[in-house]
């Protein structure tokens, strides 16, 4: 049996857990290009050598983070997401372009 | 004057457990609760007591529950008049007989007492303005409750269970949330007196599932159904 050791609920189980992708830090979503983003959100660089990954101890809902080897496949750490993430991240709505109300030469009233 | 017999009482209730028809097929002999029913003893009940003390299962799915969750979860339901297990994983009990279970540093379970009239979750419950970072889980409807009794209670769930359950492992008040019989639940050890007792919450969708696997889990020692009323003799 694999064990890998949630941060909340200590070992269990691998079948206990669920896969959630590679951790990147999130770029500045207001201020990054749209391919930027889309790299962000979509790809992964699926790296040989050690990694940091999103699992999910499904019996809790509990999301952490775990530093895996992807050669070796050895779980070397796992931790709690808030040694990442330290304060609430807020998404503030991009500010609306502004419209010139004026029209132009020769543009109808 | 009509009288009503015990499965008017299940079918006329408001609220009913899933395994309802189980119970029924079981010649189970419902009692009231506020707006719901439970199942009060099997048969006649003759012999339930002893049978709780050594493997029982019963269902308590239609007690009161509730579920909080969010970063301002524990200083407002301390200032509520909870007292909080202080690590996660752990449950206590509250003056009112309430179960009081503590997933994480942020979340919170609250199971009703045998009776069915919790004070405690029908003071939070009520209090219907939740302050900012407090969300409430509607535990009573997507969770399913289970109490599985009895000295030989370890030993079943050994069989469906990867952690270690052993009254010698795991305390009285702790918590394991973890897949029972491939079903994902919390499980909470809530020892009624003396008697050795885990309460199981898991969706209520897969209960059936859940309730058959366990029931033929305790066949090899002896454990069948059992009424809440054997639960409140222990």
């Amino acid at each position: 049996m694999k064990l890998l050791t949630c941060p909340l609920n200590g070992p269990r189980n691998i079948s206990e857990f669920t896969y959630g992708g590679e951790y990147h830090p999130m770029p500045d979503h207001q201020q990054v290009a749209a391919r930027e983003w889309a790299e962000h959100v979509f790809f992964h660089d699926n790296a040989a050598g050690v990694v940091i990954e999103w699992w999910c101890h499904s019996a809790s809902s509990y999301w952490f983070l775990a530093e895996r080897n992807t050669i070796s496949d050895q779980i070397l750490r796992t931790f709690p997401a808030d040694e990442i993430f330290t304060q609430r991240i807020d998404f503030e709505p991009a500010p609306e372009p502004t419209i010139n109300a004026t029209p132009t030469a020769g543009e109808s009233q | 004057m009509s009288s009503t017999t015990p499965n008017q009482i299940a079918t006329n209730a408001l609220r009913r457990s899933q395994l309802y028809r189980r119970h029924m097929a079981m010649s189970a002999a419902f009692e009231a609760l506020t707006d719901s029913t439970v199942v009060s003893c099997y048969g006649t009940g003759e012999g339930e007591l002893k049978q709780a003390q050594h493997l029982g299962l019963a269902d308590l799915s239609t007690l009161p529950r509730a579920g909080f969750k969010g970063l301002g979860t524990p200083d407002w339901a301390a200032g509520q008049g909870l007292q909080l297990p202080v690590q996660p994983n752990r449950a206590n009990l509250q003056d009112d007989g309430t179960l009081v279970a503590r997933l994480s540093q942020t979340e919170l379970l609250l199971a009703s007492n045998l009776d069915g009239l919790s004070e405690s979750i029908a003071n939070i419950s009520l209090g219907s303005q939740l302050p900012e970072r407090v969300y409430s889980l509607p535990r009573s409807d997507s969770h399913s409750w289970l109490v599985l009794c009895g000295s030989q209670a370890a030993a079943t769930l050994s069989k469906v269970c990867g952690v270690d359950l052993r009254p010698h492992k795991f305390a009285n008040g702790e918590v394991a949330q973890t897949s029972i019989a491939k079903i994902n639940g919390v499980l909470v050890r809530n020892d009624l007196g003396e008697t050795l007792s885990y309460s199981i919450f898991s969706d209520s969708s897969s209960i059936e599932f859940l309730w058959d696997s366990l029931l033929d889990a305790m066949a090899e020692f002896e454990g069948t159904a059992v009424g809440i009323q054997a639960l409140r003799d222990c």
